[in-house]
């Protein structure tokens, strides 16, 4: 039955081909065309999930093999790259579980998107998500999961995005996505290091070699596998990304970060744990970051007024305390939490909007008496740990700071280095410019005779005086006064703006970055 | 080496040559762009021929075809294709044919000129992936500065495309001295080798230079000379200056076909490296840092741009970076990587450009703030934008992917630290990309006027979909395009590897 495997990923994205390019191509358009993408998605996703339980039932048989390969997708010497399954463990439930969560909460989406403008972008974009979520969970390859993973990473921007034509929104979803990919290049790397180290990016083989690798090498593997969880996960310090993402429709959040992809993060680790064990270091980070993260969500959530944000607190705690399971050694508890927090949180989310209404009348419980007067705390608190003023200062902007400067760089002095010729029309640009070169003109006429005389003495006089007076003005005074000036001023500035650049920090890293580099390569 | 019995790489060249005769000399515009398209789509066509033909399971050139030319110099018309440079053929033909479909009722200013301006330019740009002969390419490779300056300096859209012309050339001109130079040093040192006298013995075959052993301070000052004057086409900071000034200044259709070919690039895979290869392997650290120093240099830049046609132009030196570290990391994937990502330019990176073209064309500008919320007035041009967009970040689907996860990993494996280099990069490209993309197009319509653009109409959306699918075709099956050139990465490495101590 390991086949099944290749088929729950695939109905998912035949569905959002199909989706895609009949809307692209004018074939399902407007309300009334709304049953198709429906009926598409849905079918789509039902038959995954008929899929993805028939596999799991296979497996609990003792039916499967445990992977299945279907072949070679690409190759470049040794860097083989397969399309191949795991189809056994973890990944089978996981996919079992999600895909029944996405064929609910498809369903619920039918009404709640009903009417709206970019209804068919909507169902194409879960379709999408499903694969990728599937895909994610099932592949056994670093490579596949790494698809996955972006992919539904990508679906997570265009569904806070859904209504684009908010500002915010866009904004958010710009923020996420970018966060997110930190996360990512930290899977690559991990990708690239496992084929640097075990010449493989197959998980299984991974897994198995885990115990002959060095402390070293397992350490540095899976904590770049860590680092791209923490982002998935939005754990420590990435975690205010999630509060941002909730932007989007209550289906799409509660698919994405109630119930299915904030769990891709736990998921991967848990599919590491032979090579995680390996790494001592690795484990402390987890349970460190997992700890942290449940104490930062646990205070922040204290005081959110909104259900969505509190929601969003609450399942980053849930989610650190999966990570401090994991760090201890307690997979099976971690499993376990994974499952159950999936669908109690998909079910909160989704009924977010009524909540309120359900718990009217009931008194919210105080908070505990013994931080209740903490006001440093509840600052803190307020201010979410200032994270997001805090990622700002030290890396949005000094990045575009730099990308400022060198701006200013690329058209000031590379572009004249070069010696290329200024177009004609930019001599001059501004009214100072022309007021300077009317000056300039005026001084070099304002050679005037410096004496009149009469006589042949007189004229002898006038003539040396004249030609002191050329000689005085024109190199003395304008070769060494004025200019002197004006090029001690330019070296002036040229010297301040220096000054200043070298205070900003950003240069001393840039700097430092640099010295790295050239060491490295040498 | 397998000769060819029919000439079809001469044809391929001369065709479209004697199509920019024709198309100057018909008298009627409108006849005179048929003929353009068809001779265009013929020579597609012929292409497309040569690719299903090639046979990738062999190594070496093949369709050789060799004459002489000047005897007294020993300089042949010596033209072949291999594993690397034969995806570009059809590539370049197509490029050429949709640059002429997306500027069909755009030129009103000599228009017979500007059609024939473009089939010059095609028959030069496959010249310089057809010749095996140094001269030849020198001949080609010269050869297309005359219709870029005029198709920059009279069809441009800016105000100082003279001006942008002119920078263009000067720049190319600059390194196409070093070039000569550098070619003709290596067939100098071939008549030393063989004891021969100076123009008896030069050779300027690519393959006999090849074969000539090269002394070790020779080597690198050919090198340089070679990387100096590609870098300047590829182009590699800090000889990137005249890229923004020509993407802001020209029309978009001419930058797109520039930013699509990278010929500069092609130049140092196929000559400056082989042809000194010790000092490519002693220099390889050079290469990568400047590889490294443009990627993020570009992408750096990039963020702080609010035009999008400036913005694609650093985009284009940023990558160009990636692929110089990929191909400086002297292993397959990295080499593969970097192919890939050089077929990638010629659809992706010239499909954002005209795009680019497209908005210019309907709203006058493509600064953002004189756009937003594109996505609601233009819903098929966001998706094509988006499509390309993400090709250009490497998200996975697309043909973006392989290829940077290939160079990337190449990367990792051979300098650590410059793969790291590389992945932030790859972050900032999707935040110089997306930031551009939500001022843009995503936001509510700020502008009243632009609630009356057209969409993308049919005839435009065609010239979008065939580079669609290939994004979309070599992002799901990325071995197709692996196995044509997997020999002959294979033998271009193991020339490196092997000749280095």
């Amino acid at each position: 039955m390991d086949f099944l495997a290749i088929l729950i990923p695939l109905f998912p994205l035949i569905a959002a081909a199909v989706i895609g390019f009949g809307h692209l191509f004018n074939k399902i358009n407007g309300r009334e065309d709304e049953w198709i993408s429906v009926a598409i998605a849905k079918t789509a996703i039902v038959l995954s999930c008929f899929a993805a339980i028939a596999l799991l039932a296979s497996d609990l048989l003792g039916l499967n093999s445990g992977t299945y390969n279907v072949g070679q997708w690409f190759a470049s010497e040794s860097f083989v790259i397969e399309i191949n399954y795991i189809s056994s463990g973890f990944g089978v439930i996981a996919a079992a579980l999600f895909s029944i969560i996405l064929v609910i909460i498809t369903r619920f989406s039918v009404n709640y998107i009903h009417k709206e403008s970019g209804f068919h972008r909507f169902f194409f974009m879960l379709s999408l998500f499903s694969f990728a979520m599937l895909y994610l969970v099932l592949s056994g390859n670093a490579v596949g999961t790494f698809i996955g993973w972006e992919l539904a990473g990508l679906c997570s921007y265009f569904l806070i995005s859904f209504a684009y034509d908010r500002p915010i929104a866009a904004i958010n979803a710009t923020r996420v996505f970018v966060t997110n990919r930190i996360g990512d290049a930290g899977f690559i790397l991990g990708i690239g290091l496992s084929f640097y180290y075990v010449g493989t990016v197959n998980w299984n083989e991974i897994n198995g070699i885990a115990d002959q690798l060095t402390m070293p090498t397992a350490t540095v593997i899976s904590l770049c596998f860590v680092v791209a969880a923490f982002a998935k996960s939005a754990q420590l310090p990435f975690s205010p990304w999630l509060a941002r993402a909730m932007e989007g429709p209550t289906p799409s959040s509660a698919l994405f970060y109630g119930a299915v992809m904030i769990h891709a993060g736990v998921f991967l680790v848990i599919l590491l744990q032979p090579i995680i064990e390996q790494a001592l270091l690795v484990m402390g980070l987890l349970v460190v970051v997992g700890l942290f993260t449940a104490i930062y969500s646990f205070i922040v959530g204290l005081t959110q007024t909104d259900v969505k944000s509190s929601i969003c607190f609450a399942i980053t705690g849930q989610i650190g305390l999966m990570f401090l399971e994991c760090g201890l050694g307690l997979w099976e508890l971690a499993m376990w939490h994974l499952c159950a927090h999936s669908i109690v949180r998909g079910y909160q989310v989704m009924t977010a909007p009524s909540l309120l209404h359900y718990v009217h009348g009931n008194p919210m419980k105080p908070v505990s008496s013994s931080i209740v007067n903490v006001r440093w705390l509840y600052i803190t608190s307020l201010q979410r740990f200032w994270l997001d003023p805090i990622a700002d200062r030290a890396l949005v902007r000094p990045i575009k700071g730099l990308g400022h400067d060198l701006d200013h760089f690329d058209k000031n002095f590379v572009d004249r280095a070069m010696g290329a010729p200024k177009p004609a029309g930019n001599t001059i640009s501004s009214l100072n410019q022309l007021e300077q070169k009317i000056l300039g003109t005026r001084q070099d006429s304002a050679h005037e005779d410096f004496v009149r005389s009469n006589g042949v003495v007189g004229k002898i006089f006038e003539w040396g005086a004249n030609i002191m007076s050329w000689f005085e003005e024109r190199l003395v005074l304008r070769g060494i006064g004025a200019d002197t000036v004006d090029i001690g001023r330019k070296l002036g500035q040229a010297a301040n703006t220096f000054e200043q650049l070298i205070l900003k920090p950003r240069y001393l890293v840039l700097f430092v970055f640099v010295v790295l580099m050239i060491a490295a390569s040498i | 080496m397998i000769e060819a019995d029919f000439p079809l790489l001469t044809i391929i060249i001369l065709l479209p040559l004697l199509g920019a005769i024709l198309v100057g000399s018909i008298r009627d515009n409108n006849l005179a762009k048929q003929a353009a398209f068809f001779i265009a789509g013929l020579v597609l066509l012929l292409t497309l021929l040569v690719l299903f033909t090639f046979d990738s399971g062999q190594s070496g050139y093949q369709f050789v075809e060799r004459y002489e030319w000047i005897p007294v110099l020993n300089i042949e018309y010596f033209v072949g294709i291999d594993g690397i440079s034969v995806l570009f053929l059809p590539l370049t033909a197509l490029l050429t044919l949709i640059a002429i479909k997306a500027s069909w009722n755009s030129i009103t200013n000599l228009p017979r000129l500007h059609f024939a301006m473009l089939l010059v330019l095609e028959s030069v740009s496959i010249g310089i992936f057809c010749a095996l002969d140094t001269i030849l390419f020198f001949l080609f490779w010269e050869l297309t500065l005359p219709p870029f300056f005029f198709l920059i300096g009279l069809w441009g859209v800016g105000s100082q495309r003279r001006h942008a012309a002119m920078k263009y050339t000067l720049f190319m001109i600059t390194g196409g001295v070093s070039l000569l130079l550098a070619f003709i040093v290596l067939a100098a040192n071939h008549a030393f080798y063989t004891e021969g006298s100076i123009p008896q013995a030069l050779t300027f075959s690519l393959p006999v230079l090849l074969s000539t052993p090269l002394a070790d301070n020779l080597q690198m000052l050919v090198f340089m000379f070679l990387l100096f004057g590609f870098a300047v086409k590829s182009p590699l900071v800090p000889l990137h200056t005249w890229m923004p000034t020509v993407a802001m200044e020209g029309p978009s259709h001419i930058v797109a076909t520039l930013v699509g070919l990278k010929l500069g690039l092609y130049g140092i895979l196929r000559f400056a490296m082989p042809l000194a290869p010790s000092a490519a392997v002693e220099y390889s650290w050079l290469l990568s840092i400047l590889g490294a120093l443009t990627l993020i240099y570009g992408a750096l830049i990039a963020i702080q741009q609010t035009n999008l046609r400036r913005l694609l132009a650093y985009a284009s030196v940023s990558h160009v970076g990636l692929v110089m570290v990929g191909i400086a990391s002297l292993n397959m994937q990295g080499l593969q990587g970097a192919i890939y990502q050089l077929i990638n330019f010629t659809f992706i990176a010239s499909s954002l450009m005209l795009i680019a073209g497209f908005i210019k064309q309907r709203i006058g500008s493509t600064e953002a703030i004189h756009l937003g919320g594109l996505a609601k007035v233009m819903p098929k041009l966001t998706f094509f934008y988006f499509l390309f967009m993400l090709a250009s970040i490497g998200v996975p689907g697309t043909s973006g992917f392989p290829a940077e996860l290939l160079m990337i990993i190449g990367a990792l494996n051979s300098h650590t630290v410059l793969g790291i280099v590389a992945l932030s990069g790859a972050i900032l490209g999707a935040a110089y990309m997306l930031s551009y993309t939500r001022r843009a197009f995503l936001g509510p319509v700020t502008h009243k006027s632009l609630n009356k653009v057209y969409d993308l109409q049919p005839k435009e959306m065609a010239l979008l979909l065939v580079p669609a699918f290939l994004v979309l075709g070599f992002g799901f099956f990325p071995d197709y395009i692996l196995n044509i050139n997997q020999i002959a990465s294979q033998e271009w490495l193991s020339r490196l590897v092997t000749d280095s101590p």
